[in-house]
């Protein structure tokens, strides 16, 4: 066959495919698509979370407390003209999972908002794509410092206008817990462990900085893998150190585990850690060893807030399947510091124009709400003006409010 | 008896056609395709309709395996109303939700498939067997043109479908319908018409691939998909020299592409970084891979003198131990953050993450990604394809069926398993390189245990040894869990149970190897094929 | 040297659980060359089932754990034994004559299954349907801890301890005196012959997994009362430090699969204590061991035979 009959031939079987592909297609789309016989127009807020695999029920709860706010702003006709809608996305906790369902959100022009992410390591993938469309992202989870303040501590410079985030960062928790370390507790050594992870890795290297400049000293920095069991061997590794306080970077089901073994082995030193181990199931599981024990946490205690039991209660009577776990009232905090700015901006216009989506940013940022924890506002950087924390102890086997007070 | 089964199954075929076009939900609930209007084929309707009518054309046409066929394709129709009824009598509150069109379907579908299960014996005539017949060659283009849209078609309507349940349908429809056809021969026979035609198919596919981001269902978030997809595929059939051609089962492999996306991310200037570097891509491509490929050699070298499962257990171990090694590496690879912030690509004036106007087109920043993996998978592709053909490629299989005879042959069995090892590596790196750009990062999270098995399915789930078999597994494994979103938190034990049912039900893939049958074939195609096939 | 000694033992505590599960590996590699990556799960599905039977039990023998421990043993047997025979019945016979891979892809679907299939409907104690975080388990064995001039055992580990040396001798016994051990053995050895001798091989496959699955079971029951607390991901690292350690000692061979363990479980402490930094590294130690082994000793450390089957 000649060279340039069989181009010619290939050019018009594919032409011919194509053709026929798209006017399939587009009979396809025809039918199916197309029904929206609303009268009002529809925003969309977006989620990206873990949906499923081992993170899935903070993912659910981060889902659900966003449908939530979603449903009473509707009912109350919160955002004039406008009906909001739940454009859930499910990141399976991977970074280039993340970017594509950015992405795909990115290219639907009617999402103005996304709450999101749980882990700071999709977040720096999900910045970039939807700084791109100026789409607004506000987390109720990360705490990596860089994702505001820029890989250069000494020079922060915040890389994204659109990225906001209503957790605190581990510069403030962690400094948090070593000033209580050392101030009110007197520890002297401490044991660091961390699990490897963004979120305990960052936490322990911020509390290691502060301890330092307090005068403490790490005499022991251990790292356990996530999802292990037997901690025997780094305990005993670190029981003739005699140290005054454990630290532990990481989330609670290793850390009940932790204090368990610690005590059986005759460890006297309290296991201290972040928000990540404040949960009943600590004590639950830990029992008589987890006594003594510290966490920190961000705002003042929940129960002092009536707007936090309002949410608990509302979240119950909407009966969804899963808890709202560690992070349900911050995405409701996030959702509604979106939908805010959407009542600000999209109240009584027709339609969400790119320039609209750059007001709602100016508008988030300008956020001044009371929100279920605590107040909502955002600094230059984008993070939580909120500095105000909380140490918790175990006290006859409950979480108890030792101190209050805000960092500087 | 017999004689009245084809006017029942005619019958059949009427009443499941009419029951199609009439509603299938007695009230408006929201229910996906207009399912409540009577008049046309809306939602999921369309596919039991389809396979009705084919059904019933079956029972007039004499073809060798028909009654199989027309039966496969009743059941079909029979099992998607089956879904959609119960679907619709779970979403709308009860059985009295369910219209009198889908009853009527779903009786038909029945006759249809007693029909057939009880219908005549199928001729025996030789020529009535589909893959004897031989169309003159303008219709025989034409059909090329038409399983080409027939295969983009399926590709865009799988990514359009929002709704689960109409996804599902669609995905069993397809599945009946490959069966049905496979049973009358049709693939054989459509094989036998592309091999006649083999350049101008290959050609016709190249191009419509190329013109693909310019046509309407070229979307930012799709071409997105489809980069990542190419990746993988790529990845896939690197693996598919390892274990598919070489039989050396291979646990670890997403260490190589590991490597390759650390050394793009490391060496490609990213803004979240611990070295601070700016070489030009393709330098850092190559780089990548033949980085890769050392450690295939290096970890090959010791263990591929064991055997099986041994081979198979100290891969696991290397691949445990790179993802380790990036938790723990932090002066190299930053630990548990990784690397972010890989800028998109650029060479010369041209920045790949932007928009270009090409033709008059808009063509979105991962159309240029999209490009990228083309080019990626054609080399890859041409890559496989040599090295099956060639004197290496007949040594894998050698080793592979048995490794005694082998050697007894002559063959250097670890230096020939050395470099399928160190081949899958440098691929898998190239596409690890490539893949630190589209996904702008490479964290320690993306190279776990699941992914390598995520890797092992598409190839074996796509049959082994083959190129289309990989590009197809990737697909699925990759889009089928991006639609399943209705089962969101069920994915993963779908994905296990699929495992489970394909190996039981079709070990051999979805398209498996024709080593054997290109053989036979292959004076049909070398007059037409020219030089392609000669080695 | 105290140090020492502890770690010595914390080494074995650990190695024991290892090498329970590394039997019913090395039992069904050696009859059916099938790396059973289920097996596992099935040691997970055990600890459910035996935290299933406990939390129904009536308080008065929730309260007496001696009277409770065998029930709860016996429920996570019987459960890991059906869940492994109906695997073996529906996924893995039909494959028997099929390729390599076909079944170790089976394994791993099944893996993957059994694990959602806790995550999402594991009936919690409350009620609620799926063990998505994870659960409590109760202790059981009670009692202070032994110490042994200054080398301090749990109760517990030392229960774990001993049940697992005394399964293993048990199963050595089984295996080397009796008739159905006899046909085990000849089994492993050449299939086709065995047959031909009037062996039923399915019969002889189908106890192969019942014990291995049982042994696994116990596992999993021995390790919810050591860390009171059960998770659906156990049975995955378990299942992967198992089968190496089986590997260790010789795929096939008994002995082997719980010195491995115990190879496996000192190895990984000892890389915690001695090794700088050695707490984030001492999973690539216990890979390294392996791959030192499989090069320098291919048939592991018992190993007789050398493996040729590929």
């Amino acid at each position: 066959m000649h060279r340039r009959r069989f181009w010619r031939i290939s050019v018009l079987v594919a032409v011919a495919a194509l053709l026929l592909a798209a006017c399939g297609s587009n009979k396809g789309e025809g039918s199916s698509t197309g029904t929206t016989t609303a009268k009002t127009n529809t925003v969309k807020i977006g989620v990206i979370a873990p949906l499923s695999g081992s993170l899935s029920a903070l993912g659910q709860g981060i889902k659900n407390s966003v449908d939530l706010a979603i449903k009473q702003a509707n009912d109350k006709n919160k955002v004039k003209g406008w009906k909001i809608e739940l454009a859930a996305e499910d990141d399976t906790a991977k970074a280039d999972v993340g970017a594509q369902v950015a992405s795909k959100l990115e290219s639907d022009t009617a999402v103005a908002g996304v709450v999101g992410t749980l882990n700071s390591s999709v977040a720096l993938q999900v910045q970039p794509i939807l700084a791109r469309a100026n789409v607004v992202m506000v987390s109720p989870a990360n705490t990596g410092i860089e994702l505001t303040q820029g890989t250069d501590p000494a020079n922060k410079k915040r890389p994204y206008p659109n990225y906001f985030r209503v957790a605190t960062t581990d510069a403030i928790q962690g400094p948090f817990a070593a000033n209580y370390a050392s101030k009110d507790l007197n520890a002297k050594n401490v044991v660091t462990i961390h699990d490897k992870k963004t979120y305990g890795q960052g936490l322990v290297a911020e509390f290691t900085k502060q301890l330092v400049k307090n005068g403490g000293k790490v005499v022991a920095a251990e790292t356990i893998n996530p999802g292990d069991q037997d901690f025997s061997a780094v305990l005993t590794k670190i029981k003739p150190l005699n140290a005054d306080l454990i630290y532990y970077g990481g989330e609670y089901p290793e850390a009940q585990l932790l204090t368990s073994q610690a005590k059986a082995q005759g460890i006297k030193a309290p296991l201290m850690g972040g928000d990540g181990i404040f949960d009943k199931t600590y004590i639950q599981t830990a029992k008589e060893a987890s006594e003594g024990d510290l966490c920190t946490s961000v705002g003042a205690p929940t129960d002092e807030l009536a707007s936090a039991s309002d949410f608990v209660a509302a979240y119950k009577a909407a009966g969804y399947k899963d808890d709202f776990s560690a992070y349900g009232a911050y995405s409701y905090d996030a959702a509604n510091v979106i939908i805010d700015a959407l009542a600000k901006v999209l109240s009584g216009k027709a339609a969400l124009t790119p320039a609209l989506k750059q007001d709602i940013i100016t508008a988030v940022q300008g956020t001044k709400l009371d929100g279920v924890t605590g107040k909502l506002g955002f600094d230059e950087f984008g993070d939580t003006t909120t500095k105000v924390l909380t140490v918790y102890k175990v006290t006859q086997q409950e979480w108890k409010a030792v101190k209050t007070d805000e960092f500087k | 008896m017999k004689r009245a089964l084809r006017p029942l199954g005619l019958a059949g075929a009427v009443a499941a056609v009419v029951g199609c076009l009439t509603p299938w939900a007695t009230f408006f609930f929201g229910y996906p395709g207009k399912v409540t209007l009577s008049g046309f084929p809306g939602g999921a309707r369309l596919y039991p309709l389809i396979l009705a009518v084919a059904a019933g054309v079956l029972l007039l046409v004499d073809v060798h395996g028909r009654r199989r066929s027309g039966l496969m394709a009743a059941l079909g129709g029979l099992a998607i109303a089956g879904y959609n009824a119960v679907a619709i009598a779970k979403d709308g509150g009860g059985l009295g939700a369910v219209a009198f069109g889908a009853w009527l379907t779903l009786a038909g579908t029945a006759l249809l498939a007693a029909a057939h299960s009880f219908g005549k014996e199928e001729s025996a005539i030789a020529h009535s067997r589909f893959p004897n017949v031989k169309a003159p060659a303008p219709v025989e283009l034409l059909i090329i043109a038409g399983s080409l849209a027939a295969l983009l078609y399926v590709v865009v309507l799988s990514l359009k479908i929002e709704e689960s349940t109409r996804f599902v349908s669609f995905v069993a429809f397809l599945g009946f319908a490959a069966s049905a056809l496979q049973r009358v021969d049709a693939f054989e026979w459509l094989q036998s018409v592309f091999d006649r035609h083999r350049q101008v198919t290959l050609g016709a596919a190249a191009i419509a691939a190329i013109a693909f981001p310019f046509t309407q269902a070229g979307s930012s978030y799709w071409l997105r998909v489809f980069a990542s997809i190419g990746v993988f595929a790529a990845a896939a059939i690197g693996l598919n020299i390892v274990v598919g051609l070489a039989g050396l089962l291979d646990l670890g492999y997403i260490a190589f592409f590991g490597v390759g996306a650390y050394t793009g991310a490391l060496l490609g200037s990213a803004a979240r970084t611990t070295y601070d570097t700016h070489w030009p891509f393709l330098l850092v491509v190559l780089i990548g891979a033949t980085v890769a490929a050392v450690f295939g050699v290096v970890i090959g070298a010791p263990t591929l003198r064991l055997r099986g499962d041994y081979l198979a257990i100290v891969t696991l171990g290397f691949g445990e131990i790179f993802r380790i090694s990036a938790f723990n590496l932090d002066w190299l690879t930053r630990g548990p953050n990784g690397i972010a912030g890989v800028p998109d690509l650029g060479l010369g004036q041209f920045n790949f993450g932007e928009t270009h106007q090409v033709f008059g087109v808009t063509l979105p920043g991962f159309a240029n990604y999209y490009f990228v993996e083309l080019v990626l998978l054609a080399a890859v592709i041409l890559m496989f394809t040599r090295l099956n053909d060639s004197r290496i490629g007949r040594a894998w299989v050698a080793i592979r069926e048995d490794e005694t005879a082998a050697a007894a042959m002559g063959i250097n069995t670890v230096r020939m398993k050395l470099l399928a090892f160190a081949m899958g590596a440098f691929i898998a790196g190239a596409a690890g390189t490539v893949n630190a750009h589209v996904a702008a990062s490479a964290a320690p999270d993306s190279f776990t245990f699941l992914e390598s098995i995520l890797l092992l399915a598409a190839v074996v789930l796509g049959g082994m040894g083959t190129v289309p078999g990989a590009l197809l597994g990737s697909a699925a494994l990759f889009v089928l869990p991006e639609k399943l979103r209705a089962f969101q938190d069920k994915r993963l034990l779908l994905f296990g149970l699929a495992l489970i049912l394909m190996m039981r039900f079709r070990p051999e893939g979805i398209v498996p190897s024709r080593r054997r049958q290109r053989e036979l074939h292959d004076e049909d195609g070398a007059d037409a094929m020219g030089t392609v096939a000669a080695p | 040297m105290t140090q020492f000694l502890q770690q010595m033992v914390n080494g074995i505590v650990l190695g024991a659980t290892y090498g329970l599960i590394a039997l019913g590996y090395t039992m069904v590699y050696g009859i059916i060359q099938l790396i059973n990556f289920a097996h596992g799960e099935i040691f997970m599905v055990g600890a459910f089932a035996g935290l299933f039977t406990f939390a129904r039990l009536p308080t008065a023998l929730q309260t007496r754990p001696l009277l409770a421990l065998p029930l709860v043993i016996v429920s996570a047997v019987v459960v890991s034994v059906t869940t492994s025979l109906l695997v073996e019945r529906l996924a893995y016979r039909p494959l028997r004559r099929a390729s390599r891979l076909a079944p170790l892809i089976t394994a791993i679907g099944v893996s993957i299954a059994l694990q959602e299939l806790v995550r999402l409907f594991y009936p919690l104690p409350d009620g609620r349907l799926g063990a998505k975080s994870p659960v409590s388990f109760p202790r059981l064995v009670n009692g202070p801890p032994v110490d042994l001039g200054g080398v301090t055992i749990a109760r517990v580990s030392l229960f774990v301890v001993a049940v697992a040396i005394v399964l293993m001798l048990g199963l050595q016994a089984f295996v080397r005196t009796t008739r159905t051990g006899k046909a085990m053995r000849a089994t492993a050895q050449d299939p086709d012959t065995a047959k031909l001798m009037g062996i039923d091989t399915d019969k002889i496959i189908v106890i192969t997994f019942a014990i291995g699955a049982a042994l696994a079971g116990i596992a999993g029951v021995m390790q919810g009362m050591r860390f009171v607390q059960i998770d659906f991901r156990i049975g995955f690292i378990a299942g992967l430090k198992a089968f190496t350690a089986a590997v260790l000692g010789g795929i096939g061979n008994i002995t082997g699969a719980v010195l491995g363990g115990f190879v496996l479980g000192i190895v990984e402490v000892m890389a915690t204590q001695y090794v700088p930094k050695g707490s984030q590294w001492k999973d690539v130690w216990a890979f390294v061991v392996l791959i030192a082994v499989l090069v320098f000793r291919p048939s592991g450390l018992l190993g007789e035979r050398v493996a040729t089957r590929a």
